[in-house]
């Protein structure tokens, strides 16, 4: 029974991953302000595509209304952290749990509401928060914007950077580390879920509701808790990114923010722990990628040239592209790439130990390959 | 009164317009079952291109329009040709989010080539108004409602009349059983989305007029559509007319009423009342007006 | 000739019946898929549901199933009225179902997939499963060896951890057959458990629900086409076609019964030859 167990957590898979938090928590000393500031968008963003992955890669409800949830948690955190100056202790959460209840007063309404009919409906999601927000300036300054709040707790205040020892770490840095946390602490908890009843009802209702409902899941409650969960996630996202943002509009969370996370967890890849990291690595990282590379690259404005094509929509144009190839090529995302190459590697090694052991395992294999979508 | 009366009137154009844009997204959902969520693209691609065609090299309206709908025409059935006959028989999730992928690509297209200045329509009737019993009717309205409803019957003509509109029908109840008896899926996919991109390309011309402009935002008013298109049921043609009419009307009115009548709903209800209208009729009939629902296999 | 109800052979019930089908009409428009059904299967028999293709045996369990409430009529499983029941409420009352065309969950492991049924019995929720409490990962500790066991007893023990999807069609249908174990039911709905299965395959599925009615004596209503099968699991069967009961019985009697013979064929003697090769005589008699 326990050999199950630990055939299932392989010990490779956990290596990498100490392997990539001890990177992650380096990477701040390497690299320069450029790409500091990047990632920092990256981890966001990953932190923002890990909400809308429970609800749609792991539940299978598709949602375009995520930059409605991220404009919850921003507006809450900008009224809480800066219109009545509480602390970033209070407000960061705040964010997330205000968000959450909204998304327990969606969620019965999406119930009901199958496939396109929910797309279409997250979408008016979108333009209706797009609508509050504009019209209740008290939380988002109007359709000219606000300030978002710089957190602060305690005597630590992220504009002023901090310094241990030696060490110093600039207002970027502060920033990167709280969002590697926050995505670290997010990535655990969603893993956790995954492993318990509540993460096989949501496999359930995504490749089987009728099924799933016959053999005893309770699909309502597997879906407002897939919403309460993602939004909740996607306010502590919000708020983390009007913060990082310093000013926002509410005309930045519009339909074009939400198609960007859907495209992240694609090509990511859906219903993986580490999709939403990848997903947000290329979307977020090709756009910074062409941001830099837009001066000497002829054909994108920037710097020097005042035509060719906008940094904002080659970016757009690429990831639009990568979504459609992917979604074709290669529904699982990245992840999936990652195990074909995987699979790649092991028939390889197979193949040089002689034919006995190739039939038992590239059968299974491509098996595994074809069969597990 | 007369308000009421030109507000109607601008609502049923405008109704109109998202009528044809919902017929062109339904015809195709029904013939193949793809949800087409790049259809406003398609009407911004329809709308720049021929007011560019006109303005920036002084074709005439007609043949600009012309070269408009077929270059409409043939993206949808490139997309279609290159993309989405791969993703026949996938998941709902994977075809809606190719096609906004597509919508994606090609908003960023236009958006980089005709984003910088808004294009004047270069359309024959511009400003201009016809008076009637006390009312000042813009003859773009009127030609967009007499558009729309000779498209709409040439469509219900062809639907019923025709071989390929029967082909077409076919397709949509069983493309299985289509198969079976000659129909080619093929063709009927090609008729489908060159018919979407034509009404989208009409649509957007009109949806251009005075007192709008050309430019690649244009698709955000198209995306109102997809309320009409929910509304009447995503599977029934009837429901797309239907629905765009009601949107339309809505739309106009609550931007006309709403501003005067209900100050404290603030700016631009009039672009979230479409949605609201929409969810109360999902709560009540979850497929939409004439919607049908899809069977579920145990 | 027999009548729905008045089997002389019938076991005499004490308290509700497992099951009791009373006059039970489904009907979609016009057509109606079943029309005046009544049965009623006693605690603890395997009972069998037989008919053919369009019978109206899958509308029946899907009523079963709680998924379409009857047109009229009523379905009373150990005494409760199933028509204002849904679906999940029925993993409490205690029934299980197997599914024809497979509820398997592809991505997830055969362990996996029999824990989606034990569900209904977990309680913790949300906070306890992210933050993995202490008593969260108690329980699934408890219900991942409850698991084991049924896969053990379908001799999945091996495979325990391999996505569902990677495996073989009739490995499959014994997946499904653990899941409905491990939901621990006293009703245990089969549906077309061999359908498409080798002959070996077969007789292999035939001594696990065997060994499951020996080991966990629930009631069984199976639904198949499988005459061999059929014949060598049921106690009692019931004959439909067109929606309407034309016969019950034992499977001796069900087997002489010319209404069935028709039903099936129309010629006695392409029934009977079927019957004949089919049968090997009374449930007792094991399969070749």
């Amino acid at each position: 029974m326990s050999r199950v167990l630990t055939a299932v957590t392989t010990s490779p898979a956990r290596a990498a991953s100490i392997a990539a938090v001890v990177v992650g928590v380096l990477l701040p000393f390497w690299v320069g302000a450029y790409w500091l500031s990047a990632l920092v968008w990256v981890l966001i963003f990953a932190l923002g595509a890990l909400g809308l992955d429970v609800l749609t890669g792991r539940t299978g409800q598709i949602s375009l209304g995520h930059a409605f949830f991220l404009s919850v948690g921003a507006y809450t955190g900008a009224v809480l952290g800066l219109t009545l100056h509480l602390s970033a202790l209070l407000w960061i959460p705040a964010g997330g749990a205000v968000a959450a209840v909204v998304g327990a007063l969606v969620a019965p309404t999406a119930l009901r509401l199958k496939g396109m009919y929910l797309a279409i409906v997250s979408i008016g999601l979108v333009y209706l928060g797009q609508y509050i927000f504009t019209n209740v300036s008290y939380f988002s300054g109007g359709p000219g914007g606000r300030s978002m709040p710089i957190p602060a707790f305690g005597s630590l205040n992220f504009a002023n950077g901090l310094s241990i020892g030696p060490i110093f770490i600039n207002d970027d840095g502060l920033y990167y580390y709280l969002a590697f946390i926050l995505l670290g602490l997010g990535m655990l908890f969603v893993r956790n879920v995954s492993r318990t009843h509540l993460g096989r009802s949501m496999t359930a209702v995504r490749d089987g509701e009728l099924a799933g409902a016959v053999l005893g899941v309770n699909v309502a409650r597997t879906k407002i808790t897939a919403f309460v969960v993602s939004s909740f996630i996607a306010g502590i996202a919000g708020a983390m990114y009007g913060s990082y943002l310093n000013f926002a509009t509410p005309g930045q969370f519009d339909l074009g923010l939400s198609v960007q996370f859907v495209a992240m967890i694609i090509v990511g890849g859906m219903g993986s722990l580490w999709g939403p990291v990848l997903g947000g690595l290329f979307v977020w990282g090709l756009q910074s990628e062409l941001d830099s590379l837009a001066s000497s690259l002829p054909f994108l404005q920037g710097g020097a040239h005042t035509s060719g094509i906008p940094v904002g929509d080659a970016a757009a144009i690429v990831y639009g592209l990568l979504l459609i190839v992917f979604l074709l090529l290669e529904p699982r995302g990245v992840v999936g790439l990652g195990h074909r190459a995987a699979l790649l590697a092991r028939r390889r090694h197979v193949l040089s130990r002689g034919p006995a052991v190739i039939s038992s395992v590239t059968d299974s294999d491509t098996q595994t390959h074809q069969k597990v979508r | 009164m007369t308000t009421f009366a030109l507000l109607l009137f601008a609502g049923l154009a405008l109704g109109g317009v998202y009528a044809l844009i919902a017929l062109g997204f339904t015809v195709i959902y029904r013939a193949s079952r793809i949800i087409n969520f790049a259809q406003g693209e398609l009407l911004a691609l329809g709308a720049v291109l021929t007011a560019w065609l006109v303005s920036a090299h002084g074709l005439p309206f007609w043949l600009a329009f012309a070269i408009g709908a077929a270059a409409t025409a043939a993206a949808g059935l490139a997309f279609q040709y290159l993309v989405l006959r791969f993703a026949i028989g996938k998941p709902d999730f994977t075809i809606v989010m190719l096609t906004l992928g597509l919508a994606t690509v090609v908003s960023a297209a236009l958006d980089a080539k005709f984003g910088a200045v808004p294009i004047s329509n270069g359309d024959p009737w511009g400003s201009s108004v016809l008076h009637v019993a006390g009312l000042g009717l813009p003859w773009v309205q009127i030609w967009t409602i007499i558009t729309a409803v000779l498209l709409l019957a040439a469509f219900w003509l062809f639907n019923r009349r025709s071989k390929y509109g029967l082909a077409m029908r076919a397709t949509a109840s069983d493309p299985e059983a289509a198969l079976s008896v000659g129909i080619s899926l093929r063709r009927v996919h090609a008729i489908a989305w060159g018919l979407a991109g034509l009404v989208a390309c009409v649509g957007g011309v009109f949806l251009g007029g005075y007192p709008n402009s050309v430019s690649p935002q244009i698709s955000d008013v198209a995306l109102l559509a997809f309320p009409a298109i929910i509304l009447g049921g995503i599977d029934s043609t009837t429901g797309a007319v239907t629905g765009g009419f009601i949107i339309g009307v809505v739309q106009e009115l609550t931007a006309g009423y709403q501003p005067e009548y209900a100050t404290w709903l603030g700016q631009n209800f009039y672009l979230v009342a479409p949605y609201v209208v929409m969810i109360i009729v999902l709560l009540v009939r979850p497929y939409g007006l004439f919607g049908s629902r899809p069977a579920e296999r145990l | 000739m027999i009548e729905a109800g008045s089997v002389p052979d019938a076991a005499p019930a004490i308290g509700p019946a497992a099951l009791e089908v009373s006059d039970l009409s489904l009907r979609f428009g016009a057509v109606a898929a079943l029309d005046h059904v009544s049965f009623t299967v006693g605690v603890g028999q395997l009972f069998a549901v037989i008919g053919p293709n369009g019978a109206g045996k899958t509308s029946l369990f899907n009523v079963l199933s709680c998924i379409y409430p009857p047109s009229e009529g009523t379905v009373r499983c150990f005494g409760v009225d199933l028509s204002e029941r849904r679906p999940h409420q029925l993993a409490h009352m205690g029934i299980a179902r197997t599914f024809q065309n497979l509820g398997l969950f592809p991505t997830m492991s055969v362990i996996d997939n029999v824990l989606v049924g034990r569900t209904h019995l977990m309680r913790w929720g949300t906070l306890s499963a992210g933050l993995s409490l202490p008593w969260s990962r108690r329980e699934e500790r408890l219900h991942r060896n409850a698991a084991m066991e049924a896969v053990d007893f379908a001799g999945l023990a091996g495979i325990a951890g391999t996505p569902v999807g990677a495996l073989a069609y009739g490995i499959r249908k014994k997946v499904e057959l653990a899941r409905a174990i491990a939901m621990e039911p006293q009703l245990l709905l089969l549906d077309e458990p061999v359908a498409g299965m080798s002959q070996a395959e077969r007789a292999d599925v035939v001594a696990l629900v065997q060994a499951i009615r020996d080991r966990y004596t629930p009631t069984v209503v199976l639904v198949e086409h499988d005459m061999s099968t059929v014949m060598a699991l049921a106690e009692r069967i019931v004959v439909l076609d067109f929606g309407q009961v034309i016969a019950v019985g034992s499977p001796v009697e069900i087997q002489a019964n010319p209404d069935v013979i028709n039903a099936y064929l129309g010629k006695p003697e392409g029934l009977l030859a079927e019957l004949g090769e089919g049968v090997i005589g009374t449930r007792e008699d094991s399969p070749q």
